[in-house]
């Protein structure tokens, strides 16, 4: 087990790592002056030139690298150019915001897909089911900014009833998570019913069934709690996605996250802040990431760690 | 099993045997309602995916004014005024018109990005999955981390990097989608892998290579590509979310994402000019989904059914 | 029989059930202790702005844009202001002359203090000159020919002395703000104090939101609106839809058509004043000799192929107005010098009498230089159609390389899309930024699209150190002449300053330099 934990660790480690060197040498390579976006239209070559010094960018990619990895260790990720306050800063200023949609998105996934899935497998087959079948698929199929911008045009501006920006009150909350977790709940949702149908179907239930188990205890105890271990673990994965996927729905409401930075950063061609974002989201994903697959074991005793399991 | 068993009073074999099952049970079994269930999901999926591509296709054919035809005295108009079946848009360019050629665009990236990314899956997954080893960690290693990945941030700076043109595009979401394939065609190739046929090839001295391409794969590939009807839905929900976010080809190029993100401007004045295109997208990609889900439901029932 | 009740295999799964649980909650603790609460409405005596960029700091040494200067000088000021007419009034200052060709006599207001009480000194100006000129990359240091230099006479009064005379200095020190010397970087300043009538009581550079408050020690007349709140919404929708709902009270920088949008609704008034900045589809000059656009004539033959008052009219929902000088007539020195007209006959007539046939031209622009942009640049495109030249766009997002491109270092194009602003409210800024380029700087490529015409850039000088004024007016007006007959741009239009707020705000003296005093800004209700 602790070298299993310590191989897995490690592998962590060095996704993240191949992650954060991809990013730096691929915005390097880009078209594009972070000096030119820094100083305004007036600027003259000369003063361009004294910028990218100042920033470090006169030196060869490799140097700025190996200067980048020392960063890193005394937990330095430079200075932010469209900021100018420390990259790191930045992002742990914005970071609470997605962590917060993310979470507030996952609650109501699992609050609404978990008795759909439940629901849709205890009927399924029948054409109500695949009413709500269509009604899922069409879940997943609409565009994030679409359905955002259609939200917004009918909540914030026909019937105003929500804001449509930003993060002044609890209630500008309410588009933007509802946004990002229609396609959840229509994964999600197929997902529940699709191991509650596998379950409810199972010898073991029909055998508890004829020893005359109430058939709420059957789906709620014995079928729920066999299918919760892939759908937490799918939860877990689809949280870790979020945190980096968010950044549509941050872009249509002016959310004040880490996707919309993202955006600007590329827009200024803001390195350091561009580095940091990614290291610092490639992180908390992995984490997550490893979170779920650690407790996978846990939660259902017939897997063991470090065999493979059958995806 | 019942050769000693005392049967019963001869029947005659006319008359058919009186039984519990009637008609209505039958109609209402679960394989007959699986069938039908996955039947009416093959034929919706086939009427919406076509509802849309058909136009689509015949694009340039169908009577409408050409798609960068611009009419600045008859901007921003209602759908069904002055025959424009979707209005006009902010230079009073024909929205119909630009959707369906957009469409084109937005249907050859994705397609194009589905068999890139189901080739690159499907050689790589098998290779995964046969040869085990290093293959299989360096895989699996990629696939994981590609989960990490900011991904959206990602494509938007290698299009940064190489230019929005459609071989760009495609690519980029060709790389987003392989790990989908390659982790289906891995596990499909780890159990067939075990498949005495397999050991058979092998017993006859056929070389690992040949065997891998020659046998497993085209077991494999039938059902792996069954999957490639949804990452085609998906390809082009990504492409649309790239183009929205300003990575799409030159102006006046009009692809579906950036008709809309032209548009959300205008929302609350002339709200066709994001409904429509938006609607479009919806009914292909829900069609694309509906026969992608019927196909499988079929497949599984009749892998269901053999022994 | 078999037993149906709890094993022990039962107990030690439950036993792992809550140790997942226990777990799962202490990583779930600090991700919801890492979730953030919402922002808080303000209240009733709050002005609320969405501004269309991140307000980086509340100092202007580098990059500056239109709304940020409101928020700025809220809180930091400069020795003059340029007002609403667009001439300098004297705001730290109380007086500020030429007392000779070259030096200015300035004296400081009496009582004139920071919010902390401290009083403002004449080596805080010394001090703010020096940074202003040291910072890199500063904005603001391409609009001083020369820096002056402060040479105290008293404790309020002393002297800007230059080398060659700048006439126009009360304009130029009105974007240098001052703040206490002993906290002044040659960088933008991330906080300390200024002489405001507001001070930032909260500001959060990351997500752009700050919160202002009155300044208690302010020198001068209390403002009326007790506390500015400043929101950064990128998205133009977003803005317009926040307004709508009464979310926010002002917004800035709207597009035509959004303004278009607000104009009938109850609430929301729209205020517009024509601006200080030009957006131009001015033509590479770095062609070789033989190209056709080398030739004024084929340049000029061109713009009689845009329908300009369409453009106006139809594309730009009527918020602009058509050029007609080099730069936008209302700034101080500029005249009218000519008028684009649309005669797509005579573009193709003199076009073929000069030999031009089967002309390409390449557009480009950086997206979001100008309101509209793309619509624009897709009708000329049909217009440039219309008359038998072949046109391409090319759009370069935001953070492009569309520099290199401008410096002539990257692809060959024809046309560019530009958006350019005097902050100082003086034409003789523009000349100099755009049309004063000399061989040396073309040697760098720090020319304006390669125009060089050592002739005008001459006069412009000339112009920009003359200290009679009436004298100057005439070589400024020979100049912008000057440069209307080399036909520098395809067309050019003068947009106007939009802003739209609620009733309950009071009128907003919007300046045509698209900034607004928010000391005299009120609230109803």
């Amino acid at each position: 087990m602790g070298s299993y934990l310590l191989k897995r660790l490690g592998q962590s480690v060095l996704t993240v790592f191949l992650t954060i060197s991809t990013v730096f040498v691929l915005i390097r390579l880009a078209p594009g002056d972070p000096a030119a976006a820094y100083a305004g239209p007036l600027a003259t070559t000369e003063d361009l030139a004294k910028i990218r010094a100042s920033f470090g960018l006169d030196r060869s990619v490799v140097e700025q690298y190996l200067l980048f990895l020392k960063g890193i260790l005394t937990g330095d990720l430079g200075t932010s150019y469209s900021f100018r306050s420390p990259a790191l800063d930045v992002v742990l200023e914005r970071l609470p915001f997605t962590i917060t949609l993310a979470l507030a998105a996952i609650l109501i996934t699992t609050v609404v897909s978990v008795p759909l899935g439940v629901w849709m497998a205890r009927r399924a087959d029948t054409t109500r089911e695949l009413g709500a079948n269509v009604v899922t698929i069409a879940g997943q199929s609409m565009p994030d900014f679409w359905s955002g911008i259609m939200l917004l045009t009918v909540f914030a501006v026909l019937v105003p009833v929500l804001p449509a920006s930003g993060f002044a009150t609890w209630g500008g909350l309410v588009l933007p998570a509802v946004t990002v977790a229609i396609l959840q709940i229509a994964l999600i949702s197929r997902l529940v019913r699709s191991e509650m149908a596998k379950n409810l179907t199972a010898p073991y239930l029909t055998v508890a069934r004829s020893r005359g188990v109430s058939e709420r205890a059957l789906v709620w105890r014995y079928a729920m709690t066999n299918s919760s271990i892939p759908v937490v673990t799918a939860l877990g994965t689809r949280f870790a996605s979020m945190l980096n996927g968010v950044v549509v729905v941050e872009v249509v409401f002016a959310w004040p996250g880490v996707g919309s930075l993202v955006v600007r950063a590329l827009e200024t061609r803001d390195y350091p802040l561009i580095q940091a974002t990614v290291l610092v989201t490639a992180a908390l994903a992995v984490t997550v990431q490893l979170l779920v697959d650690l407790a996978y074991p846990l939660l259902d005793p017939r897997v063991r760690l470090g065999k493979k399991v059958s995806a | 099993m019942s050769t000693t068993h005392p049967g019963p009073a001869r029947v005659r074999r006319s008359e058919p045997r009186p039984s519990a099952v009637t008609a209505k049970h039958l109609a209402r079994a679960k394989v007959t309602r699986q069938r039908r269930g996955s039947r009416l999901k093959l034929w919706a999926g086939l009427v919406c995916t076509l509802l849309v591509v058909i136009p689509v296709a015949l694009a340039r054919v169908l009577p409408l004014p050409g798609p960068d035809q611009q009419d600045l005295a008859g901007r921003r108009l209602a759908p069904l005024v002055d025959g424009h079946l979707f209005g006009t848009d902010q230079l009073g360019r024909d929205l119909l018109s630009r959707v369906l050629h957009g469409g084109q665009v937005s249907l050859l990236v994705g397609l194009l990005a589905v068999v890139v990314s189901g080739v690159i899956g499907v050689v790589l997954g098998a290779s995964a999955g046969y040869f085990g080893g290093w293959v299989d960690t360096v895989v699996s290693r990629l696939l994981e981390a590609q989960l990490s990945l900011p991904l959206l941030m990602m494509l938007l700076l290698v299009v940064a990097l190489f230019g929005p043109s459609i071989p760009v595009i495609t690519f980029v979401i060709a790389i987003a989608q392989w790990p989908e394939v390659a982790r289906l065609t891995r596990s499909l190739v780890l159990v067939e892998r075990e498949k005495p046929y397999v050991a058979a090839a092998r017993v006859l001295g056929l070389h690992r290579f040949a065997i891998l391409l020659r046998h497993v794969l085209p077991n494999v590939v039938k059902q792996a590509s069954l999957v490639v009807l949804l990452l085609l839905a998906q390809a082009v929900l990504l492409e649309s979310a790239l183009s929205y976010l300003g990575a799409g080809p030159q102006r006046p190029f009009a692809t579906w994402g950036r008709i809309i993100s032209d548009g959300q401007d205008y929302i609350t004045t002339s709200w066709w000019m994001v409904t429509l295109p938006g609607l479009v997208i919806v009914a292909l990609v829900v069609g694309v989904n509906l026969l992608g889900d019927g196909l499988r439901d079929r497949a599984r029932r009749r892998k269901v059914s053999t022994p | 029989m078999t037993r149906s009740g709890s094993g022990p295999e039962l107990s030690r799964r439950t036993l792992l059930r809550w140790g997942a649980i226990a777990g799962a909650g202490v990583t779930l603790g600090p991700l919801l202790n890492a979730c953030a609460g919402p922002t808080g409405t303000p209240g009733p005596g709050t002005l609320t702005l969405a501004l269309n960029r991140s307000l980086v700091s509340l100092d202007n040494k580098l990059n500056q844009f239109d709304a940020a200067v409101t928020v700025q000088r809220g809180v930091r000021q400069a020795l003059t202001m340029v007002g609403q007419d667009l001439k300098p009034r004297l705001v730290l200052a109380d007086r500020f002359e030429l007392t000779a060709p070259t030096q200015w006599t300035v004296r400081l207001r009496d009582g004139v203090r920071y919010s902390d009480g401290s009083p403002v000194t004449v080596q805080d100006v010394k001090t703010a000159l020096e940074m202003y000129q040291q910072v890199n990359g500063s904005f603001i240091a391409g609009f001083f020919s020369e820096f002056p230099t402060v040479v105290p006479v008293d404790d309020a009064t002393f002297v800007l002395q230059t080398e060659r005379p700048i006439p126009v200095l009360d304009y130029l020190m009105a974007n240098i703000l001052v703040t206490p010397s002993a906290s002044n970087r040659p960088e933008e300043l991330q906080d300390g104090i200024g002489s405001g009538p507001y001070v930032m009581r909260s500001g959060n550079r990351g997500t752009g939101n700050y919160s202002l408050a009155v300044n208690e020690n302010y020198w001068g007349a209390k403002p009326r609106v007790p506390n500015v709140s400043v929101r950064f919404v990128p998205e133009e929708s977003s803005r317009v839809v926040s307004l709508r709902s009464g979310e926010v009270d002002v917004i800035d920088s709207i597009t035509p058509d959004s303004a278009d949008q607000l104009a009938g609704l109850p609430g929301v008034r729209i205020t517009r004043t024509p601006s200080t900045r030009i957006n131009q589809l001015f033509y590479n000059f770095r062609k070789p000799q033989g190209h056709p656009l080398a030739d004024p004539r084929v340049r000029e033959a061109l713009t009689y192929a845009i329908d300009g008052r369409s453009l106006v009219q139809d594309v730009l929902v009527g918020s602009v107005s058509q050029a007609d000088g080099v730069v936008p007539t209302g700034l101080e020195g500029a005249v009218r010098t000519g008028e684009y007209v649309h005669d797509p006959k005579q573009a193709k007539q003199r076009l073929d009498a000069l030999g031009v046939r089967d002309l390409s031209l390449k557009i480009i622009w950086e997206s979001g230089e100008f309101a509209s942009d793309t619509s624009v640049m897709e009708a000329v495109l049909q217009m440039l159609g219309q008359v038998g030249v072949r046109a391409t766009l090319q759009q370069f997002e935001p953070g492009g390389d569309i520099l290199s491109w401008r410096q002539g270092k990257a692809g060959d194009w024809d046309v560019l899309g530009n958006g350019f602003s005097s902050p100082t409210g003086l034409a003789v800024s523009i000349l100099q930024g755009m049309y004063a380029g000399t061989p040396e700087k073309e040697q760098t490529r720090d020319t304006y699209q390669g125009y060089v015409v050592p002739a005008i850039a001459a006069q412009i000088a000339d112009a920009s150190a003359e200290p009679d004024a009436t004298r100057r007016a005439q070589l400024l007006s020979d100049a912008q002449k000057a440069v209307w007959a080399t036909w520098p741009c395809l067309w050019a239009f003068v947009p106007n300053a939009v802003l739209a707020s609620r009733d309950r705000v009071g009128d907003i003296s919007l300046a045509p330099t698209n900034s607004y005093d928010l000391a005299s800004a009120r609230l109803e209700g």
